[in-house]
């Protein structure tokens, strides 16, 4: 059995780390978690997944074996493989006054939050890297998706020429090479 | 998104609830416009979330500039509380 040792991180990255090698997994993984969010967040992903969850004290925290029903990837390999992929290049939505974009994009992406179906990965280029790092209204939103097994990657040229390279706040960073691999790779692209 | 407690000020129009927007921000207050919660707006209303705490600030300044709210709850449990003027 594989196990997986996500104490310490903080979240939402104990979903996603969960989330990838669950992916790759052969039989059961075994998580090693803190307790509190981490532990509800991974127990509630895998559960919604159609997995089964056991849970036991460890050392430090808590262990959690997670094996059985794929119900969700069996579905997605029905459906054609690869993740849906949401690329988001910009942070407006739509052609049209900058105001309105804006707003319809935060709309867009709050709106995200009450849906059953997630893209299971969000790309953020160009401008639509300034909704991922600090000052951004949509951060508890994207730590929420986050927590819901969406993996939420923004591109570090851009933070990088908007001078937010330290002001990720959440999310983690990425390169143009796993853009490219991830739209490449992908069952679907649903381009903002 | 909301939490308990808080209010959520309901506007039906566009250019009321962006106005409103903007004269709370430019005062500092922490309000955030959303998306209308759909147990409470069939159409695709917009809505300003605001904590207690600064409920009497929010509703003096949207008053001074004629910019009440349509309707205004509260998030109580999972219900949303009307709150009458």
């Amino acid at each position: 059995m594989d196990t997986l040792d996500v104490r310490g991180m903080a979240c939402p990255l104990p979903v996603v780390s969960v989330k990838r090698a669950l992916e790759s997994a052969q039989g059961a993984l075994l998580v090693l978690l803190d307790d509190g969010a981490p532990r509800e967040n991974v127990r509630r992903f895998a559960q919604g997944r159609g997995y089964r969850v056991q849970e036991e004290a460890a050392e430090g925290g808590f262990a959690l074996t997670i094996s059985g029903a794929k119900v969700a990837e069996q579905a997605a390999a029905a459906a054609g493989s690869g993740p849906v992929v949401m690329l988001i290049g910009s942070d407006r939505l739509g052609d049209g006054p900058e105001e309105l974009g804006r707003l319809l994009m935060k709309n867009f992406i709050i709106t995200l939050l009450d849906q059953g179906e997630l893209p299971d990965r969000m790309l953020f280029l160009n401008t639509g890297v300034l909704l991922t790092a600090e000052g951004s209204e949509v951060i508890e939103v994207l730590d929420a998706l986050g927590n819901r097994g969406v993996e939420v990657l923004s591109c570090g040229i851009c933070l990088d020429y908007f001078r937010k390279k330290e002001k990720l706040a959440t999310g983690s960073v990425t390169n143009m090479f796993t853009i490219e691999e991830s739209l490449l790779k992908a069952r679907s692209v649903i381009r903002l | 998104m909301i939490n308990e407690g808080d209010y959520v000020a309901i506007f039906n129009s566009i250019h009321r609830v962006m106005e409103a927007e903007k004269l709370l921000k430019a005062k500092q207050l922490q309000i955030l416009l959303i998306p209308a919660p759909r147990a409470l707006a069939a159409d695709c209303g917009l809505a300003i979330r605001y904590a207690q705490e600064i409920r009497c600030e929010v509703e003096a300044v949207l008053a001074e500039a004629k910019l009440l709210p349509r309707e205004l709850y509260k998030k109580q449990g999972e219900e949303f509380l009307k709150i009458e003027g």
